[in-house]
């Protein structure tokens, strides 16, 4: 291969970069996230008289790796007018929650195993943010990973109508 | 992300293309198309595993993460590692390539902060100005901050192709102007992290004192053949 055409290749390669999933075994014994299924989900949002930033990961998703530091900063400044749920997604119990200790994630988290909930969110992909007004209204919602203007304007806008 | 780069990328290309042509025989970076994609390619790495350590990942333990574009891609240090690749290559040429290539990166910007138009975040804080604009599903009016920034840049590609000629103007006034309209356009912005803002200060001050050695070094030196061909 000529030395001119390595940037190319380079190029491709990391263009050619996406998120992907494992089949990471849980650790045995380890503590669980609370699960939530699709009914006890549009339950909770209806029921909410705060505005809530929900977000659906897993530990396997790479982008979800990116995004968690600035949910946790989202939080940690606007966790009294705004209710953070995270949702681990097709992920193992074990992995989930250590990943919510990596990065001291100190919001309310549940687990999806089936991913049901993102399907009903129409999403295909993680991860996946929804900004959901007071009474369940779904305002926005983020699919991929999203980065600190998109989430402090969405926080903004619920914040803005309340 | 993803796209944001893309338009960066092209819009940077396409000015690279149009100095080559307009520049003609006195370029003086080689093979621009292999100096920029071989940049893009270093600056892409650099800030992409400035990114994963600044989300608390290690590199070495999760070497595949590095492909993984979209998990974040810090641009500051991505800026840092494509002028090194280009001051490395052209370090026998360095002012005239700088200069040379200075608005092909303003370009690159101006694509940059308007890929906001693909990942809808293009809005700042609001306001009741005729030209804002609202995003969708709110009522709320707000300043199309990124806009902005984008065409600020673009309306600065033509002063700067002006000055290309001028060793160390060019590139002086357009690192001024990346971190000006960035400093100018912050209080617009909305953010949970905050930004960098000493080094667009920083950007300023270097830019305005290369911009001021360039102006006083073609003021008292006649144009002679090293102001050009470098």
């Amino acid at each position: 291969m000529r030395r001119r055409s390595l940037p190319i290749v380079a190029l491709a390669l990391v263009a050619a970069g996406c998120s992907g999933s494992t089949d990471a075994a849980g650790a045995g014994g380890a503590p669980e996230l609370a699960p939530i299924t699709v009914e006890d989900f549009t339950a909770e949002i209806e029921a909410s008289d705060r505005p809530m930033v929900v977000n659906l990961w897993a530990s396997w998703c790479i982008p979800c790796r990116s995004e968690a530091p600035l949910l946790r900063e989202a939080h940690d400044t606007n966790g009294d007018r705004i209710h953070f749920l995270g949702i681990a997604t097709q992920d193992s119990p074990g992995d989930s929650v250590a990943f919510i200790d990596e990065f001291g994630l100190t919001f309310e988290n549940r687990s999806d195993r089936n991913g049901d909930i993102r399907g009903w969110l129409g999403g295909v992909g993680l991860p996946l943010t929804v900004f959901i007004r007071p009474g369940g209204e779904i305002l926005r919602t983020h699919f991929g990973v999203i980065d600190d203007a998109a989430l402090a304007l969405g926080i903004d806008d619920l914040l803005a109508e309340n | 992300m993803e796209l944001t780069l893309l338009a960066a990328a092209l819009t940077g290309a396409a000015s690279v293309w149009a100095t080559n042509r307009i520049l003609a025989d006195r370029i003086a970076v080689e093979r621009p198309t292999d100096v920029l994609i071989g940049a893009a390619a270093v600056g892409l790495l650099v800030g992409r595993l400035a990114a994963m350590m600044g989300a608390g990942v290690n590199p070495l333990t999760s070497p595949g993460d590095i492909l993984i574009v979209r998990g974040g891609v810090s641009t500051g240090f991505a800026s840092i590692g494509a002028v090194a690749v280009l001051a490395w290559t052209h370090r026998s040429t360095l002012p005239g390539a700088l200069d040379q290539l200075a608005p092909a990166a303003i370009a690159g910007l101006a694509g940059w902060h308007g890929g906001c138009l693909w990942r809808g975040a293009c809005l700042g804080t609001s306001t009741e100005l005729p030209w804002a604009m609202a995003s969708a599903g709110t009522s709320v009016s707000r300043h199309p901050v990124e806009l902005y920034a984008a065409v600020a840049f673009l309306v600065a590609v033509p002063v700067l192709a002006a000055l290309v000629d001028r060793p160390w103007l060019a590139s002086g006034v357009g690192l001024a102007l990346a971190g000006g309209v960035r400093l100018a356009t912050q209080p617009f912005r909305l953010s949970i992290v905050g930004g960098p803002v000493w080094w667009y200060g920083a950007a300023v001050a270097v830019g305005a004192l290369l911009a001021w050695f360039g102006h006083s070094r073609t003021r008292t030196r006649p144009p002679g053949p090293d102001s050009i061909e470098m």
